[in-house]
């Protein structure tokens, strides 16, 4: 650091505050709305006095979130336990373990990577008519517990765990799932965290799946509750930032608490990726 | 001798490990494609039995099809988002990695928008935008603008509106990649060019963004491949209107399955957008080797 630098950090701290603090000015906006009373919504950036009603209206009124919200945990959760634990295993086959057709299969997983959702949307559709999983919670976790990211993601931390300690253990007697139980798994904590944190966040914000997938009223998640919310309450902006909080505030204390993972995890990802 | 043991040994056991994965990746990827790729050329409309092969008529039809080269220009407006986003995040990240205090409170609030994207995000920016007594028009009425845009409302002006919304989630990524990056780059070469007498901003440009050169390269790819696939933010803001101003290729793909039940046309318009994501990736693989100075 020169002298120059160093004169010019706290400006430049300053400023970038700022700039910060615009980002995140619309969940500050959001979250003030959300206290606000009706009569005072676009009148003012803070609310005169808390108003915890619109909250109320969220959670106890004739418009209810908390079965959406039971349901989004349902999802997102089993979705994501699913995940870590397939994407772990397929991941650890590809790193560790030398077979007939592996690069093969590897390439094939590579080149669906570059198939957009819409292409497979209309396919589901009619196969989950089929399967008779169309319009219940299975459509959206079933295909949610199989992440191509997530073997791209744990193959490359896996590959990284020095070849040196699983082949010594293998030649000690131990088995591949013995390996991989007992060793890899408890070292790859950081990076199953990681995958864990962007998986979830991926099934809670979802709104895709569960709009092709899902049209009873009882079985919405969160966004699907939050967009038929706006459709007949499309005045209730008080509500409508209440209910948008409580899809968010979730994902935000998740962030803050993982922060270091999840930064982590997405810059080695992408660069070494 | 004992390296060959070791390999002979794996057998079935490597099946084992990606077979469970490897069964869900063909039941919900590849059989879908697959599916999909078939009914391209079909009439195929959910709910009607009657389905006949087409042949081409589909692709005909999509390069005939007004809408459809209305959505590939919204697409472009779109995409613009992905190259501004990655400007602003370079410098962003530069700062950051150099003359700041409070790196880490500062990297959190930039990344924020990401982690938190979905529907609920995309009400807030409705409701910021609203035209007659949205905050954002009334900063710019009070600053002097008397007849600020409509954003969402306007058909001129929506894509555009969307775009800042898309700018706004993607730069936390982007400069979060960036700073790794960064990192990576050894402080003697930016001392060596200093001592040389090159100012700030030459060092910048002239030496910093060239080694991030291959960041750049990969989040523009990987960036505008997620933009082309994602609709969610447009589909909750606007669903694609008004007068389908912002109906970009996927959420085209969307309304003509769902809306219109027209799922052969559907598949047909689904498998242009796979052409371009090839075309895409394609470019990414010969740009690796030629284009990106190391």
């Amino acid at each position: 650091m020169n002298d120059s630098a160093g004169k010019i950090k706290l400006p430049t701290t300053i400023l970038m505050i700022v700039a910060g603090v615009f980002m995140i000015l619309p969940f500050l906006w959001m979250i003030s709305t959300s206290f606000q009373s009706p009569s005072e919504v676009f009148s003012k950036w803070l609310p005169s006095k808390l108003d915890w009603s619109s909250h109320e209206r969220i959670w106890t009124g004739s418009y209810n979130f908390v079965p959406y919200y039971l349901n989004s945990v349902k999802i997102s959760v089993i979705s994501t336990i699913g995940a870590v634990f397939l994407s772990a295993l397929a991941a650890y086959g590809f790193a560790r373990i030398e077979f007939k057709g592996r690069d093969a299969m590897f390439l094939v997983y590579l080149s669906m990577m570059m198939i957009p959702p819409q292409v497979i949307f209309v396919p589901k559709f009619i196969m989950f008519n089929w399967m008779h999983i169309y319009n219940t919670h299975w459509a959206l976790i079933l295909p949610g517990m199989f992440s191509i990211f997530g073997v791209f993601m744990l193959r490359q931390f896996f590959m990284s765990v020095p070849k040196e300690i699983t082949e010594s253990a293998f030649l000690d007697g131990a088995g591949h799932f013995k390996i991989f139980f007992r060793l890899v798994l408890p070292l790859a904590k950081p990076a199953l965290a990681t995958f864990a944190i962007i998986d979830f966040s991926w099934h809670w914000n979802d709104y895709e799946n569960a709009l092709v997938f899902l049209t009873s009223p009882e079985l919405y998640t969160i966004p699907l509750g939050l967009q038929n919310f706006i459709l007949e309450n499309n005045v209730d902006y008080n509500g409508m930032m209440a209910a948008s909080s409580a899809a968010i505030i979730p994902m935000i204390l998740i962030f803050l608490i993982g922060q270091k993972y999840i930064i982590q995890g997405i810059s080695s990802s992408a660069v070494k990726g | 001798m004992k390296r060959r043991s070791w390999i002979q040994k794996q057998g079935w056991i490597g099946y084992a490990f990606i077979m469970p994965n490897m069964l869900g990746i063909l039941l919900f990827f590849i059989i879908p494609a697959l599916f999909s790729f078939g009914l391209m050329f079909t009439d195929y409309q959910f709910a009607n039995p009657n389905v006949s092969f087409t042949g081409l008529d589909n692709i005909e039809r999509l390069f005939q099809d007004e809408q459809f080269y209305s959505a590939v220009r919204h697409t472009g407006i779109f995409l613009l988002s992905v190259p501004i986003s990655l400007v602003i995040a370079f410098i962003v990240a530069l700062v950051l990695n150099r003359s700041v205090y409070l790196k880490g409170l500062l990297r959190g609030m930039f990344f924020l928008p990401y982690i938190s994207s979905g529907v609920a995000v995309a009400f807030v920016w409705m409701l910021l935008f609203q035209p007659s007594h949205g905050p954002i028009n009334e900063v710019l009425r009070w600053i002097g603008i008397a007849t600020p845009p409509g954003w969402f409302a306007d058909s001129d002006t929506a894509m555009y509106a969307i775009d800042v919304v898309q700018i706004w989630f993607m730069l936390g990524y982007n400069m979060i990649i960036y700073l790794a990056a960064l990192q990576e780059i050894s402080a003697e070469q930016l001392e060596a060019a200093r001592i040389d007498g090159a100012s700030a901003r030459t060092v910048t440009w002239k030496i910093v963004w060239p080694l991030v050169s291959p960041t750049t390269f990969l989040l523009l790819i990987t960036g505008l491949i997620m933009t082309m696939k994602s609709f969610s933010l447009i589909q909750a803001i606007t669903q694609g209107g008004p007068s389908g101003s912002t109906t970009i290729l996927s959420l085209f793909v969307y309304k003509t399955a769902f809306s219109y039940y027209e799922m052969g046309y559907a598949s047909a318009i689904s498998w242009f957008l796979f052409a371009v994501i090839l075309i895409i990736t394609i470019i990414q693989w010969i740009g690796q080797k030629r284009w990106v100075h190391y």
